[in-house]
């Protein structure tokens, strides 16, 4: 990705990754894995993933690091996803500021970690160890949440003291913050104008789904709305260029209408940072 | 540790309702919105095990087979941080749950066992190909066995029957499961155990089959001369065709290069 203002990526999935890797619609310029789903593998799945990595540049958006948990860190994992990460040449690895194992369980979605100053020294610590043994500066993810626990701060305090302490960039998950935006009654831009907006690596885009007057959910699985682009041109205008991804989890019949919303990212970006660059 | 015990308690009874769905009394929660999670974290843990076990969700019914999930889901703490090998896990938890024996369904150890495998060997990590050449001896020539397989002991034969009929058929049962060298596409094959000692050791101890054969016969029981040697090339071709057998090894001395040379 070196060298272009403009990145738009896809995540490599299961049921379009031949679709990705033949270019027939869907015409990426980066792809980005779930370590966690091609870790391990061989055969025809590893095949995919060479071929993905010969073509695309990649990054790595992680899910079961936990980094809020109270067990120890997995280090055998850790171990793992280091080797991984250095075999596919992985320029971005990003995480969730959240946990997913709890009383010694992996419970495979990302659970809201309280914000209360001792987790924030807690994770503080482990995102320091994480990045020692990676060789690599993590970016943190924003997460979507539904409820908060026993909150003594508020997000953005959490959020903000976490990647100064710890060094950390920050993956800006833009459909995150619109979704906790609704269901927690705050300002979408008032939130991202106190972010630490110079540390964002990474950015991400998706689609959600409201399921009740008050709820939406994060699903990745619905075409992005426009409130979301909005939100997302107007966010752009305040940084660097930094890649930007298109999560789609599910519901891949309609190609073109994926593509479209690759083209039209890539449109806004080129308008702001294209046109940014050129002038400077 | 930096986390206090009042935030360890309270990030403890969330997960605990999630993966149980006992209530907890986690405050500073929006009353509604945890039951979200947990929707969102079966739904994958369904997802995922219903994918990997379709033969099992059918032999045992819906109700049975959410028992079952429900079960391990609540009780079995799963340990990988790799969704997908979940399936494993499952299968672990109950056999050594002895659920089978519990519920009357003798053949789950076996039927979750070998479609486990199934995804095993898709996946697993790639195995170092030995060196061959597609020309040779089935009888003189060290075999190129294909190196990504697993064989299989089973006491019902799941592989081959409806599980109504498998559970009539109480024995020894051997399957062999590898992978298709270019495709990476599972492929099983029944064996005897006599195949299975065939296979074991010309692979395992590299020997050619004229070096075994005539221990083989002693070990079957029956007498060596042309009807055994036409039944072993029948087998060992089938292997071949079916490329579980890749070829003829080169890098080590055969007998048939040993005799010529």
């Amino acid at each position: 990705m070196e060298g272009r203002t403009v990145n738009v990526g896809l995540g490599l999935r299961r049921d379009i990754a031949e679709e990705i890797l033949e270019n027939r619609v869907l015409n990426p310029d980066f792809l980005e894995f779930a370590p966690e789903n091609w870790m391990g593998m061989g055969g025809a799945w590893k095949r995919v993933m060479d071929r993905a990595v010969e073509r695309y540049p990649i990054t790595c958006h992680g899910l079961s690091l936990s980094l809020g948990s109270v067990e120890e860190l997995d280090w055998k994992f850790i171990s793992e996803l280091k080797a991984f990460l250095d075999e596919n040449r992985v320029s971005i690895y990003s995480e969730h500021l959240s946990y997913t194992k709890s009383r010694n369980a992996h419970l495979y979605d990302l659970l809201p970690i309280p914000f209360r100053q001792d987790a924030i020294d807690h994770v503080v610590d482990r995102i320091r160890r994480v990045q020692d043994a990676l060789k690599r500066p993590l970016a943190i993810e924003n997460v979507s949440y539904y409820t908060p626990v026993a909150a003594e701060m508020s997000e953005i305090e959490f959020v903000n003291e976490i990647v100064e302490r710890s060094g950390c960039n920050m993956l800006l998950d833009v459909n995150n913050v619109y979704v906790n935006a609704f269901n927690h009654s705050y300002n979408a831009k008032e939130f991202i104008e106190q972010l630490p907006l110079e540390r964002v690596a990474y950015i991400h885009m998706a689609g959600h789904e409201q399921v009740e007057p008050d709820l939406i959910i994060d699903t990745h699985g619905q075409p992005i709305i426009d409130p979301v682009y909005e939100l997302f041109e107007w966010t752009i205008q305040k940084m660097e260029p930094v890649p930007v991804l298109l999560e789609r989890d599910y519901n891949f019949e309609d190609l073109e209408q994926i593509q479209g919303e690759l083209t039209r990212i890539r449109n806004i970006l080129k308008k702001h940072w294209e046109v940014a660059h050129e002038s400077a | 540790m930096n986390l206090h015990e009042e935030s360890i308690a309270y990030m403890e009874q969330f997960g605990e309702y999630c993966r149980t769905g006992v209530e907890q009394d986690v405050p500073g929660i929006t009353p509604g919105r945890i039951y979200h999670y947990r929707r969102l974290i079966t739904n994958v843990v369904n997802d995922t095990l219903r994918t990997a076990f379709p033969i099992s969700v059918a032999a045992l019914g819906e109700e049975r087979w959410q028992e079952l999930v429900d079960d391990f889901f609540s009780a079995g703490l799963p340990q990988t941080p790799q969704v997908w090998k979940l399936p494993f896990e499952f299968y672990q938890y109950h056999a050594e749950q002895e659920t089978g024996n519990r519920l009357t369904l003798p053949f789950l150890d076996d039927l979750l066992y070998f479609e486990w495998m199934e995804i095993e060997i898709h996946t697993m990590p790639d195995r170092p190909y030995p060196d061959f050449v597609s020309e040779g001896n089935l009888f003189k020539d060290k075999l190129a066995f294909n190196p990504e397989y697993e064989i299989v002991q089973l006491e019902y034969p799941v592989h081959t029957n409806p599980v109504r009929e498998a559970i009539q058929m109480k024995g020894d049962y051997f399957a062999l499961i590898y992978r298709m060298p270019e495709s990476g596409h599972v492929q099983f094959l029944s064996l005897s155990a006599l195949n299975v000692y065939i296979i074991t050791r010309l692979q395992e101890e590299n020997l050619a089959l004229d070096e075994i054969k005539h221990e083989f016969a002693r070990v079957a029981g029956i007498e060596s001369g042309k009807y055994l040697d036409e039944a072993l090339e029948r087998f060992l071709g089938d292997l071949l065709e079916r490329k579980m057998i890749l070829g003829f090894l080169i890098g080590s001395k055969t007998l048939s290069s040993a005799a010529t040379s």
